[in-house]
């Protein structure tokens, strides 16, 4: 069984078919990108794997466990975390604090709770190594309002990361960067996945980064999948290079 | 000298009250952007439960020694569960609505706080001045002054403290603010937002339970004395900046700073002088002196 495995997912938002018959897989250590143009469905499926919706019909199984039903703190707990489109930060706390919060998030928040933050130096050296692992250490005390664009959407990335996920899920990580910073958080992507042993699966518009550094890649159209294949499959798909430029 | 320091000590004094019902108030908005109606009465009902509680244990001799003021956290505690059970029975359900529901919710919470207290102790105000006097006076620099009052400003110097260092250096702190900024967020990470929401409003009415409990050896429990703080912790928050705990802190001192020499010269106009500072801040300052805008 692949780590992640979906089967007829489908929902609607009244009359509106978001996804609609979908079935879904990732393998361990593998790195998957969602395309298709806007309204293809890629969120709701994304928010359907995370926890955040629940499917009309269909189901999810995460590690061969039945999950299509569980919140998502219980996702987290079993290894799947997520960013989303928009960046999502606590932008008053410093860049430290917001990994902090995953890493006490993750481990736990009824126990020591009146611990002092800054003895718990444990999740501290964990903080700022995560930091380092996204190139982001110097900005440690910086407060995530003060963080550059891309240097906001890698610390997105990095919260999701400090969950110490199996399964993490981007909701395209590198919209309203510029292009040199795509493939900066691109890079700390495939390399999480490469040394961390982690699966990942990416929603992205752009083409180039997607063809660079996707194991796998999954077209959807109007809710249903279109096409799949590695990405030189994908390349040589005529469906594909048409619903692209439809789009465009 | 000697009056201007007593004069001092008492505007301390009520600003240590006034902090710990507006920190309770404000720690609530922060949080979970609700404005707590109901927080005055909490208040009353914290005066409440600390009179009674030591009219019970005194019994009928009337003797109130000192050593009462241990009941000072059990009334405050059984404040901070009656917040503990009213956030998730009746605010909960409203999350989802707009704003006007919280408010006319909060606003229903206060009259049926204000009959309850009525009904249960009675319309005649309940005094517990013996346990104040049992402290009896003390000297600062040259002025004599009475005892359980700097008890209950060191109390409110170290609630500050301990506030302060609950929300900026503990583990919960961190949670807490980061819930406060973004809930949606925080609950993505896997933070469970219900459980911090309870328990920050359960502290926030802990706060105000600990005010009533520790403010009645000195006035008493009064109906009415609930909607009077109400108003009073709005004018704090409202100089200070709602949500902001070194707000109602800065603003506590004002308001009890202004009151004090107000009641001194012009007694008259002493809620007027408050009011007319909040109105300027207001208007100069929106968010308060120390509000985020």
């Amino acid at each position: 069984m692949p780590l992640l495995f979906a089967q007829g997912l489908r929902k609607s938002f009244g009359e509106t078919r978001a996804v609609d018959g979908v079935d879904f897989f990732v393998e361990s250590e593998e790195l998957v990108s969602l395309v298709g143009s806007n309204g293809a469905g890629k969120t709701t499926l994304v928010n359907l794997l995370s926890g955040l919706l629940v499917p009309d019909a269909g189901s999810i199984a995460f590690q061969d466990t039945d999950i299509t039903a569980v919140p998502v703190r219980d996702r987290i707990r079993a290894g799947i975390a997520r960013s989303f489109q928009l960046v999502n930060l606590f932008d008053q706390l410093s860049a430290l604090d917001n990994v902090r919060l995953a890493i006490f998030s993750r481990d736990g928040t009824t126990r020591q709770v009146l611990r002092l933050a800054e003895r718990n130096r444990p999740a501290r050296e964990e903080a700022l190594e995560v930091l380092r692992d996204f190139g982001l250490e110097d900005k440690w005390d910086t407060p995530a309002a003060g963080l550059a664009q891309g240097e906001r959407k890698l610390l997105d990335v990095a919260l999701a990361y400090a969950l110490r996920p199996k399964l993490i899920l981007l909701d395209e990580p590198t919209s309203g960067v510029g292009t040199r910073e795509k493939g900066t958080i691109m890079d700390a992507v495939a390399q999480l996945v490469r040394e961390r042993f982690l699966a990942a699966v990416i929603v992205e518009h752009d083409m180039d980064v997607v063809f660079a550094y996707s194991h796998r890649i999954v077209m959807m159209h109007q809710g249903k999948v279109l096409a799949e294949g590695t990405p030189e499959q994908i390349r040589a798909d005529e469906r594909v290079a048409a619903a692209l430029l439809g789009k465009a | 000298m000697d009056v201007l320091l007593a004069q001092l000590l008492n505007s301390l004094l009520y600003a240590a009250v006034l902090f710990l019902i507006a920190g309770g108030l404000s720690l609530i908005y922060g949080v979970m952007r609700i404005v707590n109606l109901a927080h005055g009465s909490l208040f009353a009902l914290g005066a409440y439960v600390m009179a009674w509680g030591i009219s019970r244990v005194a019994g009928a001799s009337g003797a109130e020694p000192a050593y009462l003021i241990v009941l000072l956290p059990v009334a405050a505690a059984a404040v901070g569960a009656t917040g503990a059970v009213v956030e998730p029975l009746f605010l909960r359900p409203l999350y989802a609505r707009a704003e006007e529901y919280q408010l006319l919710l909060t606003f229903g919470l206060l009259l049926i706080l204000e009959d309850a207290m009525r009904y249960i102790w009675g319309a005649t105000p309940l005094t517990v001045s013996p346990l104040w006097a049992s402290f009896g006076s003390m000297h600062v620099l040259g002025a004599t002054y009475p005892r359980y009052n700097v008890v209950v400003i060191l109390l409110g110097l170290a609630t500050a403290i301990l506030l302060w260092a609950f929300v900026f250096k503990t583990r919960f702190g961190v949670i807490l603010r980061a819930t406060s900024q973004n809930r949606r967020m925080a609950a993505a990470l896997g933070i469970n937002v219900s459980a911090v929401y309870v328990q920050a409003f359960a502290l926030g009415c802990l706060m105000a339970g600990l005010a009533g409990a520790v403010i009645v050896p000195i006035q008493g429990a009064v109906l009415g004395m609930g909607v009077d703080a109400l108003i009073l912790a709005f004018v704090v928050v409202v100089i200070g900046g709602l949500g902001s705990l070194e707000g109602a802190l800065v603003g506590a001192l004002i308001v009890g700073l202004v009151r004090t020499i107000a009641i001194q010269y012009f007694p008259e106009l002493e809620l007027a002088v408050l009011y007319l500072i909040a109105a300027v801040v207001l208007i100069t300052r929106p968010a308060g002196l120390l509000g985020r805008a």
